[in-house]
């Protein structure tokens, strides 16, 4: 394997498992330099066959969606993570960050052992069993004052926590997950009388207009939202919902948005009322009986002042509030897009505009026991005040970095300070751990046994996928044993062994509650396979509550003075910055601005070159309470006078990949929470041009496509009247009809010229087709294809120089957006497009690109000579060239320093210094079901039985995978759709790829 | 090389007087003579009157052995692992033209040298050489034994030789 | 012939004469030449320091910025053999017309010639991401039991360039034996050893003048096609490919009058000191400048028309690729590059219009410099800036060389010169057989009267 410069971890690897080097030899590939460390399977384990791999239910932990896992499992060790298909949250589909899990599980920088603050600040080693005597020692008897933070946990730890810290006679729990929904909750409250967040039913909308939420990134539960978002926009046998979106900044939510709509930062409230205003006065729709309750709150919101506070025309918000009440409608608020101060009001208003519209119990629900929520900001913002006042005996941290992710000012760290000991059970020494006496290192989540209840009726399990990489503890287990060294109160309350035990005591009771007789075993081993056990939520009736609390209506948030609007959202990628230590996430590009490894503000075009800034300048940006350097990034999608900076950079620890990247944008936002007891995430901000300039390592060229018909587009109403299918100048010119002949003589003959040996036919062409009206542009599929093809990351330098190696990029060009036509965004997936006259392949001098008999545009990379013609012959540049040795340990450019080289995939060469790569259709899972197929019996692969890495987690469905040569198949069908078409058709490289264009569902104007 | 013979040498400074020479000693029945000239003089060649070289022959052989061999290679080449490329035949003759030319021209250039060396060599004559021949004078030498050198000699001086002297 | 008769009527030199002043060339060698010498070899060391830094840590230290995935190692491939075109051209062509203000200078166009291929060929192997295989595109039997693919113009290239360089070496050593069979009696030490093996026994006897002249009139026969050959091979490495910008029907000649073209330059560029340190200015006279500027001016305006008609194509075409392509060329981020091409091809060579700027040397030698830095851009813009811009706008890109391949630029003009300087101070610069050629032997009847 590769020399893992830190020798313990391979012996104790090896021993433990007793996995061969065979393995670790073919993460390396075949560079053959050290394979006389290959060691042969000593006593195989019985659940072990080398090279066949093993699949473990479980669930992923990366953000509070929960969704259902399948972790691959080769030789005893985890190397890729796919959606569990059971799995009613994500239903077989993961986003970028689920894939990138395994980056959290591998990572070189986790923290290997329990850690203990020396006198001069800095970590060292210390013994578990001394570390929990340091605790009880601490906690001792009577009521220290404990504090236990953790981040959003709904299941069987969550009462560990509970119940632990009720043992040692304290309640000070808190649950910081910066992105709650507090604004949602208070709106629920004020005018439904409910304490809970409800639950959109997007799927079953067919008009869905959303102020300011991301549902299709971090928001709620996004791969659930992006499937049922495909459900109800994507284009089913003529017909697709349409969706319009509320936002000052175009998000990538926004950007599959058919309509964009930018009011003025902080009076997106005034619209939602405005709307109901008109849904009442012309009585649109089926309001229910009592909606009447709200004419007279809403006489004020008439649309004339509305459309005169939010900037919008009084015809947009009548047609808006038409088209609402046209078709099962959904409106959503309570991203952190829109969450300034009086972001209440605005989730408020859109109840109301729901309730007005009879959404209530239609496409909004409320499950009839809601999860614990989590804690509001402002419960922090006490905990950080009764610290720095010293009431605070112990402090301990769990799955959450508040130092990070709360505003600098509010100075949780310094508070943290005159704590007299402080546990962190974090994995990475993040901001909040590198404040703390003791780090108690959690085992990852794909190493513990738990449990996790994403909504009602979910109740989905953990399971070890593999032996710990490092000398971790699982924090219940800690716990535990913190307790019964204790003793008295605290170790009685808990008569376990281990958390395994408490565990299971738990889903006993669960299986009480469930009513299943079967026995224990069973229904423990049926959950452990299927991921959990999956219950339909039961859906609680709601009513207007006798006593309308609506008094903060007319709240709103407005810039101070002479400033800039600034909107601090959390980043697709990087969430609240948990992912900023994956060099996947790090260097996957942010979908909507192409830009990898840093932070930026979005300015508009003509804001910028009001401050006369160009992209890459960095400027300075100043609130009330702090201030950023931050280069600029232009972006159509931001309204003028607006700037947007995406959260998740700017540590200050957290390993090598996170530290001094970028700036925190939160040391520019208001200590003090809102109105709803929340970050307020909008700020007034004034910039300086420092005249500093810096090339932001994006990967995106031109971000126009200059109408060559790369990623195309037809409107709904073009498609009902089949006026759609007009070749793009560019795709197949017309030709006289006696040419046209000749040409297709000649490529006959071509074609019959090339049916020779191995190439007579009979083989599969494998072929793709991407819907571009369902794809949303999220990039999981590039998360993906690095995890299952052990891509190489770069880092910014060689992104700068356009060397980033992932095999698949999503193509972001817009459209309009300049002299007041509206802005469109299209997003175009670009991969291999293994043409059948594939222009890289003759050029080859060494036939290192061929074509083999199954249609495939093979790169063999042992045979490249590395002239690079192939990638000039590309037309759509989707070759990449390994121009540093990213594959070997002792090369300063080594893409994964151990253990990160764990997770490579077995089944993938990892590819040497100077040759080319590419796509390849995922020819190792190809191959994988032939050769099932061949040992069943069968003559052919059944359609849909391959499915690649990118196709397996696209959340919305937009790939499809197969056989071009069976008709029957559902990518020939794909493929004969009026909406396909090839990229480049012009070039006649007849390529496998097959596009759907995207439909576009336009207001009837 | 066989042993240098004796004979007659003789070095003239005039092209026409060398000419004239070689022509009357072809008159008086010798043929095994050689003439030496720095450069390649119109005169002496015709005086002297060989048939063109068949050095031709080489350049025509060669040319077409490496244009036959072009198209060989080639089409043998792709056919003994035949491999689809960017869906052209597998044997496709056109870009082949290419490799046969540059085959032509090389085997046709390296034949040439070739059939140089070969005929320099056969068509080789020992006898004494004086390196002026070299540089400005024109020679002929005349083999022949000692006894019957004065004749020589004397056409030689005749036609105008700067000098003449016998080489043992 | 204008100037044959004109030299008649000067100091015609006497054969001895000739015989004499070359083998003076060859003298012992001055400081300076040592000096110059060092200069070259230090460069060229440079350049191998570059390379070995290169393939220690990859191609990633050239600035290589995909889409640009060809930079300055293949423009400065095309630039060399370019240069060694002029050297055939006037070698062969020349011969083959007759044109007897050849013999003076195709000597040093020959070397000249056979060292730039040998320059040339090391660039595709600098090249390549793993110039330890670079051998792979030779057609050998091998363990891979895998032949090499015969529709890929770099397999053309590999032809074309390695029979480029066996012929003309061969061509150049056809010349040289008669001339050192003259230098053997002047010559004296290891030299004369150096002469008497080399001159391979001539004598310059009636039999071998026959088969000479023969074999060298074949010879050139063959090197002609072959010259306008090799440059052709070379553009459809670009013109085969369907990047806009490079997929032209008119790239074969049009590079071809390029090549020959900057040959001549670099011809110039040489000759001038050279005819200086050596005092051939006897030999190597006005005339002869001002005929290699006729044919500079002829070949610059070729391909000034070549530039011309492209952005016409391009225009006409209506092909919104090809124009955006030469758009960009013209006022995109490579501006600058086009318009020095322009400026040193296109413009500057309109003064040889005037007889006293061909006629004058300096002047002439700094329009030579000029023209070689022109077609080393031509060759960059339309590799690099072709591929900057091609269909994908969302993977445009911009590339910018490194010290690395700066470096490694500089050591191939070391290597060039380097082998230069060795020839020129052991091997006649100028043909002392064809020299005498021109000028027929002394006549009995004249030296009477």
């Amino acid at each position: 394997m590769a020399e893992s410069p830190n020798g313990m971890n391979r012996r104790r690897f090896l021993t433990v498992l007793g996995v061969t080097g065979g393995g670790t030899a073919a993460l390396t590939g075949c560079s053959s330099d050290e394979v006389e460390k290959l060691i042969p399977y000593l006593v195989p384990p019985d659940n072990q066959i080398p090279g066949i791999a093993t699949w473990y239910a479980s669930t992923c932990r990366e953000c509070p969606a929960g969704c259902g896992l399948h972790v691959r499992v080769r030789e005893g060790r985890a190397v890729k993570v796919e959606g569990n298909p059971n799995h009613p949250v994500n239903a077989g589909r993961l986003c970028a960050r689920g894939q990138a899990s395994l980056q959290g599980l591998y990572n070189p920088d986790r923290v290997r052992g329990p850690l203990q603050r020396t006198a001069d600040g800095s970590f060292e080693p210390i013994a578990w069993d001394d570390a929990i005597a340091r605790i009880t020692d601490t906690l001792g008897p009577g009521d220290p004052n404990i504090r236990f933070v953790t981040g959003y946990e709904s299941g069987t730890f969550d009462r560990l926590v509970d119940g632990w810290l009720a043992a040692f006679g304290s309640t000070g729990r808190l649950v910081v997950e910066p992105l709650a929904h507090e604004a949602v909750r208070h709106a629920s409250r004020a005018v439904l009388g409910i304490d809970a967040v409800p639950q959109y039913d997007l799927a079953a909308s067919r008009y869905i207009l959303s102020f300011g939420v991301d549902f299709l990134e971090t928001w709620g539960s996004p791969v659930h939202q992006a499937r049922a978002f495909a459900a109800a926009h994507g284009l089913h046998d003529g017909h697709m919902g349409r969706y319009v979106h509320v936002e000052p900044r175009m998000s990538l939510t926004g950007m599959s948005a058919d309509e964009w709509v930018a009011p003025v930062p902080g009076s997106e409230a005034q619209l939602a009322l405005a709307m109901a205003h008109v849904v009442l006065r012309d009585g649109l729709g089926t309001p229910p009986a009592d909606a009447g309750r709200f004419s007279r709150l809403l006489e004020r919101a008439d649309p004339a002042s509305a459309a005169e506070r939010t900037g919008l025309s009084v015809e947009t918000v009548e047609r808006l509030a038409r088209e609402f009440t046209t078709a099962p409608s959904v409106a959503l608020a309570g991203g952190l897009g829109a969450q300034h101060d009086a972001a209440h009001a605005t989730a408020s208003a859109v109840a109301i505009l729901n309730y007005v519209a009879g959404n209530v119990g239609r496409t909004v629900l409320f499950d009839d026991e809601s999860p614990r929520p989590a804690s509001a900001y402002e419960d922090v913002v006490r905990l950080t005040e009764a610290m720095r006042s010293g009431e605070i005996g112990a402090l301990f941290v769990h799955g959450a970095n508040p130092v990070h992710t709360t505003p600098g000012t509010l100075g949780f760290a310094d508070a943290m300070a005159s704590v007299p000991l402080k546990v962190s059970f974090a994995r990475f020494l993040d901001e909040t751990a590198a404040a703390c006496d003791l780090v108690l290192p959690d085992h990852d989540p794909l190493e513990q046994w738990n449990d996790y209840v994403p909504r009602s009726g979910t109740h989905a399990l953990q399971q070890p996928v593999m032996r710990p990489v490092f000398d971790t503890r699982q924090t219940g287990d800690v716990l535990l044993q913190v307790a019964a060294r204790a003793g008295g109160a605290a170790a009685s309350a808990f008569e376990v062994a281990d958390y395994k035990a408490y565990l299971e005591a738990a889903w006993r009771e669960l299986q009480r509650r469930l009513g299943d007789r079967r026995p224990f075993e069973q229904f423990w081993m049926d959950a452990l396979q299927a991921g959990g056990v999956y219950r339909d939520p039961a859906v609680r009736a709601v009513s207007l509550p006798a006593e309308l609390v609506t008094d903060d209506l007319a709240d709103s948030w407005t810039v101070a003075g002479e400033g800039l609007a600034l909107i601090a959202y959390p980043s697709p990628a990087l969430y609240d910055g948990r992912g900023a230590n994956r060099p996947w996430l790090q260097e996957l590009p942010d979908p909507v601005t192409k830009v990898t490894w840093s932070s930026w503000v979005e300015l508009h075009p003509e804001t910028a070159t009001e401050h006369g800034i160009a992209e890459g300048d960095v400027v300075e940006l100043h609130s009330a309470y702090g201030s950023i350097r931050v280069p600029a990034y232009l972006y159509p999608g931001v309204r003028p006078g607006t700037l947007a900076v995406p959260m998740g950079q700017g540590h200050t620890g957290f390993g090598r990949y996170a530290e001094g990247r970028g700036a925190n944008v939160l040391a520019l936002l208001s200590p003090q929470p809102t109105a709803f007891g929340a970050i307020g995430t909008y700020v007034s901000v004034t910039l300086r041009v420092t005249g500093e300039h810096v090339f932001l390592p994006k990967t995106e060229g031109k971000p126009r496509q200059m109408d060559r018909g790369i990623a195309q587009a037809v409107t709904l109403a073009e498609l009902e009247h089949g006026g759609h299918d007009d070749h793009h100048a560019l795709h197949a010119a017309p030709v006289p009809e006696h040419i046209e002949e000749i040409l297709d003589h000649w490529q006959e003959q071509q074609d019959d010229a090339t049916r020779y040996g191995n190439y007579e036919g009979e083989h599969p062409r494998w072929a793709m087709a991407i819907d571009l009206s369902r794809c949303t542009g999220c990039s999981a599929c590039v998360a993906a294809c690095y995890a299952e093809n052990n891509i190489p990351t770069v880092g910014a330098e060689q992104v700068r120089r356009g060397r980033e190696m992932s095999w698949m990029r999503i193509e972001r060009y817009f459209e309009g957006g300049e002299h007041g036509e509206p802005l469109e965004t299209r997003v175009l997936p670009m991969l291999c497009q293994h043409c059948s006259s594939a222009p890289c392949e003759p050029v080859c001098p060494v036939f290192a690109a061929y074509h083999t008999p199954d249609g495939l545009n093979g790169q063999i990379y042992n045979r490249c000579v590395g002239t690079r013609y192939c990638s000039n012959n590309c037309p759509y540049k989707v070759r990449y060239f390994n121009y540093f040795d990213y594959q070997h340990p002792a090369d300063p450019s080594f893409a994964w320093p151990d253990p990160l080289h764990w997770l490579l995939n077995p089944d993938v060469t990892v590819r040497a210094k100077g040759v080319m790569e590419k796509c390849t259709f995922c020819v190792q899972r190809i191959r994988e079901a032939q050769h099932t197929a061949t040992l069943e019996g069968r003559e052919r692969v059944a359609d849909g039985e391959i499915r690649t890495a990118c196709q397996q987690t696209c959340p919305s469905e937009a790939i499809v995978f197969g056989d071009l040569n069976d008709p029957g198949s559902r990518v020939s069908r794909a493929a004969a759709d009026g909406r396909g078409y090839h990229v480049l058709e012009g070039l006649n490289t007849r390529p496998a790829v097959t596009y759907l264009k995207k439909v576009r569902n336009l207001a009837e104007a | 090389m066989s042993a240098q013979p004796s004979g007659i040498l003789a070095s003239f400074r005039f092209v026409d007087a060398a000419a004239d020479a070689v022509r009357r000693l072809k008159d008086e029945g010798y043929r095994d003579f050689t003439v030496y000239t720095p450069v390649p003089n119109v005169e002496i060649a015709r005086a002297v009157g060989h048939r063109a070289s068949p050095v031709r022959l080489w350049t025509l052989i060669g040319g077409l052995t490496g244009c036959a061999s072009g198209f060989a290679l080639t089409l043998w080449m792709s056919y003994d692992w035949p491999i689809i490329v960017g869906g052209k035949p597998i044997g496709s003759v056109i870009p082949y033209v290419v490799i046969a030319f540059e085959l032509t021209i090389l085997f046709g250039a390296s034949a040439t040298i070739l059939g140089l060396l070969y005929h320099s060599w056969k068509t080789r004559q020992a006898g004494a050489y004086d390196n002026r021949f070299a540089d400005d004078h024109i020679g002929i030498f005349v083999p022949c034994p000692p006894e019957r050198r004065e004749p020589v000699q004397a056409l030689l001086q005749d036609a105008g030789a700067e000098e003449v002297q016998f080489a043992a | 012939m204008a100037t044959i008769v004109r030299q008649d009527q000067i100091t015609r030199p006497t054969y001895h004469e000739i015989t004499r002043d070359i083998a003076a060339t060859l003298g012992s060698p001055s400081r300076t030449y040592y000096v110059l010498l060092g200069i070259v070899v230090a460069v060229f060391a440079v350049g191998v320091g570059a390379l070995l830094y290169q393939v220690r840590f990859g191609l990633g230290v050239a600035g290589y910025t995909p889409p640009v995935m060809w930079g300055v190692y293949i423009t400065t491939f095309v630039f060399w053999v370019g240069i060694a075109h002029s050297g055939t051209l006037i070698s062969a062509i020349l011969y083959l017309f007759r044109s007897a203000w050849r013999t003076a200078v195709y000597r040093t166009a020959e070397a000249m010639t056979v060292f730039a291929v040998m320059t040339a060929g090391l660039f595709p192997v600098i090249h390549v991401g793993r110039l330890w295989y670079a051998y792979w595109l030779f057609p050998y039997p091998n363990q891979r039991q895998l032949w090499v693919n015969f529709k890929s113009p770099l397999l053309w290239d590999v032809f074309a360039v390695s029979t480029y360089f066996t012929v003309s070496t061969l061509f150049l050593i056809v010349g040289l034996v008669p001339d050192i069979a003259a230098l053997r009696s002047t010559a004296t030490g290891w030299r004369k050893k150096l002469y008497e093996i080399t001159s391979l026994g001539w004598r310059g006897t009636d039999q071998q003048w026959r088969h000479y002249t023969r074999a060298y009139l074949y010879l050139a026969a063959l090197a002609t096609p072959l010259v306008l050959s090799v440059h052709s091979v070379v553009s459809w490495d670009f013109a085969m490919s369907i990047v806009p910008g490079w997929h032209a029907t008119i790239f074969a000649p049009y590079f071809v009058a390029g090549a020959i073209y900057s040959g001549v330059a670099m011809v110039v560029t040489l000759l001038v000191p050279l005819r200086k340190v050596f005092k051939v200015e006897r030999y190597i006279t006005v005339e002869h400048f001002e005929n290699l500027s006729k044919l500079l001016l002829l070949t610059g305006m070729i391909v000034a028309y070549a530039y011309a008609v492209e952005y016409f194509i391009a225009w006409y075409s209506g092909n919104p690729f090809e124009q955006q392509s030469f758009w960009n060329r013209a006022f995109g981020d490579y501006w600058w590059a086009t318009w020095t091409m322009i400026l040193c091809n296109g413009a500057l060579p309109l003064f040889l219009f005037f007889r006293k700027v061909r006629r004058s040397i300096p002047a002439l030698f700094v329009l030579s410099l000029f023209v070689n830095l022109g077609m080393w851009f031509e060759r960059f813009v339309i590799i690099v800036v072709s591929l900057s811009h091609e269909y994908e706008p969302y993977a445009f890109g911009h590339y910018t060389p490194t010290w690395v391949e700066w470096s490694i630029l500089a050591g191939s003009f070391g290597w060039f010169f380097m082998w230069f300087l060795l020839f020129a101070k052991n091997f006649p610069t100028v043909s002392i057989t064809e020299v005498k050629e021109i000028i027929p032997l002394p006549r009995k009847e004249r030296a009477r009267t």
